[in-house]
């Protein structure tokens, strides 16, 4: 019993993580509908302004942890300006926003080796490694920070969807981005807040990835699991994103626990790939007709 | 005017080909090993050290072979740390550069696939930290063209187990290991099988895949199993990330490990989580005789070695001597002068059993980690 909540535990500290960086890869696919993988280059940029504001700029924590996700935020709306703005005014098909998007991604990656350097770097210790025991139970005190904090920032990302106009108008847009220019809605305003959101996020993603690991340039990587999460959440679908992420990070806590490291992503994929072919929309994606 | 600057390529070519052959007496030695990634700061390390001694001899007249003089150059690859790469730098080494021997890599992965090439083209190779057996002796045969100047997986895995047993009287051991690396099974497998002899138990044996950032599933599980020691057979980032969350769960046995460890980074990185750890190492820093290398090389790079400096540096050292027994900058005689020699390195004796192409007899050094420096405890020779 001792071992099954300390493995559940492991599996919702990993999972918050997953979340925070799959809901960038569900905002913009629910407009835009291609995979923005420039997102996993986004992510270890903001890992190296948090490590940087901490150590060169020597800042306390949460003016670094700002800095960062305000950082990401600029780096991501200037790579939707460079690489899928000009693609998105010459109606260019959606393969080419996939192929944009990688080259961006590699882009970001070996801007980092050739100005950074190749080697990982450790953020400085910011909290106490001491974790909080209860009874034979251990929790890091990073992880129960991250888990927090992710869940206040995804609530407050839900909450600004669901009431504010702008928020309204992504809603709208992910229905039907053309329908909603036709309504009046500046949807290129609409596409930059949510490159801008998924980039901020992506900063405070990148910030705790590199406190509770590493900091390295091939850090974007990682994010192939959070996109396969959000995929299997439902694309397009936050709380989606958030529950595929969540289940992911437990679905290999177990597998590795239990079972043996060697099966983890075996096992992890096999279940996802299941229930793909079960519900092809994830288990909370929209249903979209096309209607000819 | 295209063609014309073609011809004069050309003819650029043919004379750069005539001066390698001619006039200029150079001896080309590769080099390869990962200049980008995770064991970049090693590869550096390495590729440094013998750019510095190859400019030592050279500004000391060069090496005499055969009664000519001849100066050495270095042609360093980077392997990314990939097998498949370290396959195409050997063949360019050998096949474009064509090289008298080549000194790396730091890792067995990417020592053992290079075998084939090396037996083709006829080219020895001296590799500096790849301690798996398979890198010089597969299936019993040894390998004509591999060397190494550090011991075996074997022979660390057996003295780590005869020190947990012995010195820190540990009964039960967990293993923890990355199934990926033949480094990190080779050592695990005979810490076991060495644990197990002196009556110990290993009462959980867990594995990571490589690139795995997160430990805890695994973690979790050694923690219920409550060993004495803990056995990271593996590399200095995972080492400690693993020591960090294996605290973060409360795990408070003594971690124990082998030759990847030794790392300024990992100190930085690994912080309170790998104090009072030991771990097997090939020399002691502190060591007498290595102290005149370590001086040279922060005086020109700046910086202090890495492990791995050390070992290239008697890398460098075997090489020469091979080259000068052979008597003619020749793979094949090189490789042929290599079996039996015998040479007093920085990191000790260096004498090469022509059966298994190891340095045979080199004592290891068991540290621990004290206040975030590596503090030498005793020299151990396993049984």
């Amino acid at each position: 019993m001792v071992q099954f909540l300390q493995q559940l535990i492991n599996g919702l500290s990993i999972g918050s993580v997953y979340a925070l960086m799959a809901v960038g890869y569900s905002l913009v696919y629910s407009i835009m509908n291609f995979s923005n993988f420039a997102h996993g280059g986004v992510i270890m940029l903001g890992a190296y302004f948090g490590f940087f504001g901490l150590t060169l700029l020597k800042l306390p924590f949460a003016l670094a942890f700002l800095l960062a996700s305000i950082g990401t935020f600029f780096v991501a709306i200037l790579v939707e300006r460079i690489a899928y703005k000009p693609l998105r005014e010459r109606r260019a098909p959606f393969l080419y926003f996939i192929i944009s998007a990688m080259g961006a991604s590699i882009l970001l990656e070996n801007l980092v080796i050739a100005t950074i350097g190749p080697t990982f770097r450790t953020y400085p210790e910011v909290f106490s490694k001491a974790p909080i025991e209860l009874g034979p139970l251990a929790i890091g005190r990073l992880d129960l920070i991250i888990f927090v904090i992710s869940a206040v920032s995804l609530t407050l990302l839900i909450l600004f969807i669901d009431k504010t106009k702008l928020g309204k108008a992504i809603q709208a847009a992910s229905y039907n981005v053309k329908a909603c220019a036709l309504m009046g809605v500046n949807t290129d305003r609409v596409i930059l807040t949510v490159f801008g959101l998924g980039g901020f996020l992506a900063g405070i993603a990148g910030v705790f990835f590199g406190m509770k690991y590493t900091v390295y340039p091939q850090i974007g990587n990682i994010t192939t699991k959070s996109f396969i999460a959000a995929v299997f959440g439902g694309l397009g679908s936050l709380p989606g994103a958030v529950l595929g992420s969540i289940i992911l990070g437990i679905i290999e806590t177990f597998v590795a626990g239990y079972l043996s490291s060697q099966f983890r992503d075996l096992i992890a994929f096999v279940i996802l790939i299941a229930v793909l072919v079960v519900r092809p929309t994830g288990i909370m994606g929209k249903v979209t007709e096309d209607k000819a | 005017m295209k063609k014309l600057l073609f011809a004069a390529l050309a003819v650029a070519l043919v004379l750069a080909g005539c001066g390698g052959g001619g006039k200029s007496d150079v001896i080309k030695v590769g080099w390869l090993g990962a200049l980008t990634g995770d064991q970049a700061v090693w590869g550096e390390n390495e590729l440094n050290t013998v750019k510095m001694l190859f400019e030592e001899y050279n500004a000391a007249g060069g090496i005499e072979v055969g009664g000519r003089k001849y100066t050495l150059e270095v042609i360093g690859y980077d392997n990314k740390g990939d097998p498949q790469e370290s396959v195409n730098v050997t063949k360019r080494l050998t096949g474009q550069d064509k090289v008298v021997a080549i000194i790396g890599p730091n890792s067995s992965g990417n020592a053992i696939p290079m075998a084939p090439i090396l037996e083709k083209a006829k080219v020895p190779d001296i590799a500096t930290v790849a301690t798996n057996p398979k890198v010089t002796v597969q299936d019993g045969k040894v390998k004509p063209y591999n060397f190494r100047v550090c011991f075996i997986d074997p022979y660390q895995g057996a003295v780590a187990a005869g020190f947990a047993y012995d010195r820190l009287n540990a009964r039960t051991a967990a293993v923890l290991y990355d199934v990926g690396d033949d480094y990190s099974q080779g050592l695990r497998e005979f810490f076991k099988v060495n644990f197990e002899k002196k009556g110990g138990t290993i009462v959980a044996d867990e594995s990571f895949n490589s690139g795995d950032v997160d430990f805890r599933p695994q973690l979790s599980k050694i923690k219920a199993s409550n060993p004495d020691v803990i056995f990271m057979p593996y590399f200095f980032k995972e080492v400690a990330l693993s020591a960090n969350q294996a605290r973060d769960l409360g795990i408070k046995a003594t971690l124990l490990g082998g030759d990847g460890w030794p790392s300024d980074q990992l100190i930085s990185m690994g912080g309170k989580a790998v104090e009072g750890s030991y771990f097997v190492n090939h020399l002691d820093y502190a060591d007498p005789a290595v102290q005149d290398f370590k001086t040279r090389y922060k005086a020109k790079y700046g910086k202090e070695t890495e492990l791995n400096g050390f070992l290239a540096h008697d890398a460098v050292l075997l090489f020469v001597e091979g080259l000068k027994k052979a008597g003619k900058a020749n793979g094949e005689a090189i490789a042929k002068a290599l079996e039996g020699i015998d040479v007093q390195g920085i990191t000790g004796r260096i004498h090469i059993s022509p059966e298994t192409h190891n340095p045979e007899g080199k004592d290891a050094a068991i540290e621990k980690i004290v206040d975030g420096q590596y503090v030498f405890q005793e020299k151990y020779a396993a049984q």
